[in-house]
């Protein structure tokens, strides 16, 4: 059996593993929005949050910002820390806001649902400067319709840099998975027709340094959530596992 | 004036005294009077006891300067003596050898030069000096300088050698004089010697011969006005693009306190300048001149300082420097246990750099039962390299310059890797840098592996528990850092230190107090944790041929990121590109060539030494070694190498240059398997030379050391009044033996008369007489 063919089935009995986890984790809720985790030099999940209008929010879980939260990347860490050697702090996670500086003691950050984000001023030089310096932006739960509202925030903070539609030959998707198709299924229809990864690079280089990644009409956290309920078929939760730990470890290392 | 006044009273000067020996010349006879004197004297010595209406004092007094009188006496009649071997008239040779170099140009001897001393020493009628040697030897005069050779007439000397070797002028002149009854060789230098060697030879074979030198020292010691360049110390090859840090030693006389500025000029073009303020007259001021190599090629950096208002010396005022730059790139494998952000950040501050390239090894995924350790690979040449994960054999890992360890433990390689790391310093001369992490040094279980030999910490102490929080550290440099060309975040010192106070904190998961340095590491920067206490930051030591490192903190990315780092701060990147160039500065190609001395005149010999290693750095000694010496004119030849046995790999040759300018020689060989091996190159300067201005000072501490370590005596230029009679007393050559007679010094009968005096003086005194 070849290594990564080894690593693939890993993937799914670590899965299948941590939904078993999960379920029986929820009642004691500890992954339940916790205290943030102090900077102790392990990578550590940042949700970026966001302020949104009175109304916005979801009545399952709330803000916008928080869809998924906290299972999604509770799931998630148990993936990444099962399949690679990231070292990671599994006491929690961090939710941090934009106009905050502790994001720059994180280089990897996690934004979703786009669609309902609006930077304050200060929050645009912040993420500029966070990723001028080196750090790296994952944007999930991404519907079709949030991209105007999505490009016009981020206009805002690089208003010379435009949007690349990747392909699969993109280092990003070969980081730590070989992913062989981009032929990738949506969690839901109302995301919008095939997901799309759109990045944005320093200088407009497609080869240089990425600053961000779009997961355009897709939403991994869904799966990451709900693969404890079996909601979704394996294999697309299992994709969907393998492009988000190629993301974070992309980010993590370019 | 004191050897007048002591001939007046003691009759002959200090030089008979110190060549003499002492002996009493009594007869028989006089020894039976000398006894009766004594007797005469224990007889008065008991009368004057006897005498009770006297009172005591005086009687204590009269008594002493009586039996001192008659002791004086006894000693004259015994009579003393001084025995002399002096030399023989016109039957013994002394050469004289005087230095015939461009230092005797320094005006600092009296009114005139140097030169002009020893010209009016030797020169025409009535010159003192010779012309004394010559009333009782015969004299071989010999003038010297890089070489020497005997002097027809002082017309032909020119004070324009370009060197002076003291050493090898006496083993010249030995040579001449072999076979001959030499009394004594007289040196006329201001003992600016140059030369390679020190004179602990000569000494060694004049003292074995009993060959006396008399030097005579010209010049003054010290220059009353003069600053200059005494030593400037530069790498000899670097990258394209280096920043260096240079140490310029400067000295000066006559102009403490003043501040000028040293200037850095290379092709014409002044790119760097630095101003010092001189140190007191004699002391020596180190000052770091920050430039930039940005050419490639072989390259003379020119340092020099102003000359200033009545200065005597102005060509010691600037020195020059050759410096390979070359246009290359170093490889080093960054090889990181487990994906964070400190390989990243390292990647991205070194990228830019077209001279080094940082190929990341990153464990993403640790070994399990059913599958190897997964990598990946950024920044490989090829498909192939180390698509294996850390390289297994010598040959591979010795291809690279330097090697970056991150949070990578111990079990994660294999016994032979773990010493093939420590070979890659100690054998192939490679520079290692190990960063702090959870999977680093005593943490990663690195302690008592071959690895940790080489670091320049201890890392068998206590290690820290994982739960604990890490330590977190204000970050220094210490005095040594602060210049230090490894640790420089700002182009210069001043810049550097103002950013050193807004850096933000690190964070170290690694034990590493500052008591864990080994003898010899020296500490770059040290952090200060919350209560107060050093932790070793930045630290090295030299291991074998190589260097290593330790940066004992995990975290040095925060330079970068960190909210209170502006975008467009250069810290980060400042400090990796420069750690990182100074990690395989100096690392060794398998075929090294230097020559000595780099900057030679023409018709000066140069030698060439090649070491010749294989792959995996084993010496070559089966090898038929060629150096091609291209001149400046482009004319070659071809000069043979031969293996010195000494050392396995190293071979040596000599070439004499013709032509003032760079010449290069290529080292190449062909081994007995009919394997080529690698090859290497060096540049050598050919050209006048300003050496002789350097420390132009006369030095009386080699001369005396010269003078009186083979039996002779140092003199200065103006007293040499005594040099032909301690030449004459030497004992050396055709002698016979004289006898001093002392008993009728002045300075007896003035004892004898200052003793009746006191006496009579005393009598008086008490109304005795």
């Amino acid at each position: 059996m070849k290594p990564g063919v080894r690593r693939a089935v890993a993937l799914l009995a670590a899965a299948a593993c941590v939904g078993g986890t999960a379920l029986a984790q929820r009642g004691s809720r500890s992954w339940s929005s916790s205290e943030n985790q102090p900077y102790d030099g392990r990578f550590v999940f940042v949700r970026m949050s966001y302020p949104t209008m009175i109304g916005m929010g979801f009545g399952r879980q709330g803000a916008p910002w928080a869809h998924d939260y906290p299972v999604g990347e509770a799931n998630f860490l148990r993936i990444l820390t099962a399949v690679s050697n990231v070292h990671a702090n599994l006491d929690g996670t961090n939710v941090l806001g934009f106009e905050d500086p502790e994001i720059f003691r994180f280089p990897v950050i996690y934004l979703v649902e786009p669609g309902y984000w609006e930077l304050s001023e200060t929050g645009v030089e912040t993420l500029r400067a966070y990723l001028q310096k080196g750090g790296f932006l994952i944007v999930d739960d991404f519907p079709y319709w949030a991209w105007p509202q999505f490009e016009l925030q981020m206009r805002r903070v690089f208003p010379d840099l435009q949007w690349f539609d990747l392909d699969v030959t993109h280092p990003i998707f070969h980081t730590f998975f070989d992913i062989e198709t981009l032929d990738i299924v949506p969690a839901y229809p109302a995301l919008g027709d095939r997901p799309i990864f759109r990045a944005l690079f320093a200088d407009n280089d497609p080869s240089g340094r990425m600053y961000v990644i779009a997961n355009y009409q897709n939403d991994l956290s869904e799966f990451w959530e709900f693969s404890e309920w079996g909601f979704y078929a394996i294999e697309a939760t299992n994709e969907a596992y393998k492009v988000g730990v190629n993301q974070f470890i992309y980010g993590l290392t370019r | 004036m004191f050897e007048s006044a002591f001939r007046l009273f003691f009759k002959y000067e200090p030089l008979v005294f110190e060549q003499g020996q002492f002996v009493l010349g009594a007869t028989r006879s006089m020894w039976l009077v000398a006894l009766a004197a004594i007797a005469a004297a224990l007889y008065v010595a008991w009368t004057y006891w006897q005498l009770r209406a006297i009172e005591s004092r005086p009687r204590a007094i009269l008594l002493a300067t009586r039996i001192a009188l008659l002791l004086v006496l006894i000693v004259a009649l015994l009579r003393p003596m001084l025995l002399l071997r002096v030399a023989v008239p016109q039957q013994n040779v002394v050469g004289v050898l005087i230095d015939d170099s461009r230092s005797m140009q320094v005006a600092d001897e009296g009114s005139g030069t140097r030169a002009d001393y020893v010209r009016s020493q030797i020169d025409g009628e009535g010159a003192p000096l010779l012309d004394a040697l010559n009333r009782r030897f015969v004299t071989r005069v010999f003038r010297f300088s890089s070489s020497a050779e005997r002097l027809r007439a002082a017309g032909d000397l020119t004070f324009q050698g370009t060197a002076t070797r003291i050493g090898d002028a006496i083993a010249r002149a030995r040579e001449e004089l072999s076979g001959l009854p030499v009394a004594g060789l007289v040196v006329l230098t201001d003992g600016a010697d140059n030369a390679d060697t020190t004179l602990d030879q000569p000494i060694a074979a004049l003292r074995a011969e009993g060959l006396p030198v008399f030097a005579v020292g010209v010049g003054r010691e010290r220059l009353s006005r003069d600053v200059e360049i005494t030593r400037v110390e530069t790498p000899r090859r670097v990258l394209r693009g280096a920043s260096l840090v240079v140490d310029v030693v400067v000295t000066q006389s006559g102009y403490a306190g003043r501040t000028v500025p040293i200037v850095v000029e290379e092709g014409g073009r002044t790119i760097a300048m630095q101003d010092v303020t001189l140190p007191p007259d004699g002391e020596a001021r180190t000052v770091k001149v920050r430039f930039k190599a940005a050419d490639a090629g072989v390259r003379t950096f020119r340092f020099s300082l102003p000359e200033q208002d009545g200065e005597e010396v102005v060509r010691n005022n600037q020195r020059e420097a050759l410096i390979d730059v070359r246009d290359t790139n170093e490889r080093i494998i960054l090889a990181e246990g487990e994906p964070r952000p400190e390989a990243k950040f390292i990647r991205q501050a070194t990228e830019d750099d077209d001279q080094v390239s940082v190929v990341l090894l990153l464990r993403t995924a640790a070994a399990t039962a059913n599958a190897p350790d997964k990598f990946l690979r950024l920044g490989v040449e090829s498909p192939d390299e180390l698509q294996f994960g850390f390289p297994t054999t010598r040959e591979e890992l010795f291809r690279y310059r330097g090697l970056i360890i991150g949070s990578f433990e111990a079990a994660a390689f294999t016994p032979e890797q773990q010493r093939m790391i420590e070979d890659f310093v100690a054998v192939r001369g490679g520079g290692l840098l190990v960063l702090g992490g959870a999977g680093s040094l005593g943490e990663g279980g690195w302690a008592g592996t071959p690895l940790s030999n080489a670091l320049p910490i201890a890392i068998s102490g206590g290690v820290r528990e994982p739960i604990m929080p890490p330590i977190e550290l204000t970050v220094r440099p210490t005095p040594l850092g602060a210049g230090h060309p490894a640790v420089q975040i700002a182009d210069t010192e001043a810049a550097a230190a103002g950013k050193w106070e807004q850096l933000p904190t690190l964070f170290s998961v690694n034990e590493a107090p500052v008591s864990a340095l080994k003898p010899g590491a020296s500490l770059l920067l040290d952090g200060r944790d919350r209560n107060n206490r050093r932790h070793v930051v930045l630290a090295f030591q030299r291991y074998g041929r190589g260097k290593s490192l330790v940066l004992a903190v995990q975290d040095s990315w925060l330079w970068r990121m960190h909210a209170s780092m502006p975008v467009e701060d250069t810290t980060h990147r400042y400090f990796w590109q420069r750690l990182v160039r100074w990690l395989v500065d100096g690392v060794p190609d398998p075929t090294t060539v230097t020559v000595a001395p780099e900057v030679v005149e023409p018709g000066e010999p140069v030698t060439i030494t090649a070491e010749l290693f294989d792959r995996e750095f084993r010496g070559i000694n089966d090898a038929r070694v060629q150096a091609h010496v291209t001149a400046p004119s482009g004319r070659t030849e071809t000069v043979a190498l031969d293996w010195t046995i000494e050392r396995d790999g190293e071979y040596r040759g000599r070439f004499t240059p013709a032509e003032n300018g760079i010449y290069r020689i290529v080292v190449d060989g062909v081994r007995a398997s009919g394997e080529l091996t690698g090859t290497g190159d060096a540049h050598v300067r050919v050209g006048p030379s300003d050496a002789e201005y350097f420390d132009a000072g006369m030095r009386a501490s080699l001369l005396r050391r010269l003078s009186e370590e083979t039996g002779g005596r140092f003199f200065r230029s103006s007293d040499t009044a005594l040099l032909a009679d301690a030449i004459s007393f030497s004992g050396r050559g055709v002698t016979v033996v004289e006898e001093r007679d002392l008993w009728d010094m002045p300075i007896v009968l003035l004892v004898v008369v200052g003793l009746m005096a006191a006496e009579w003086l005393t009598r008086r005194r008490w109304g005795l007489a």
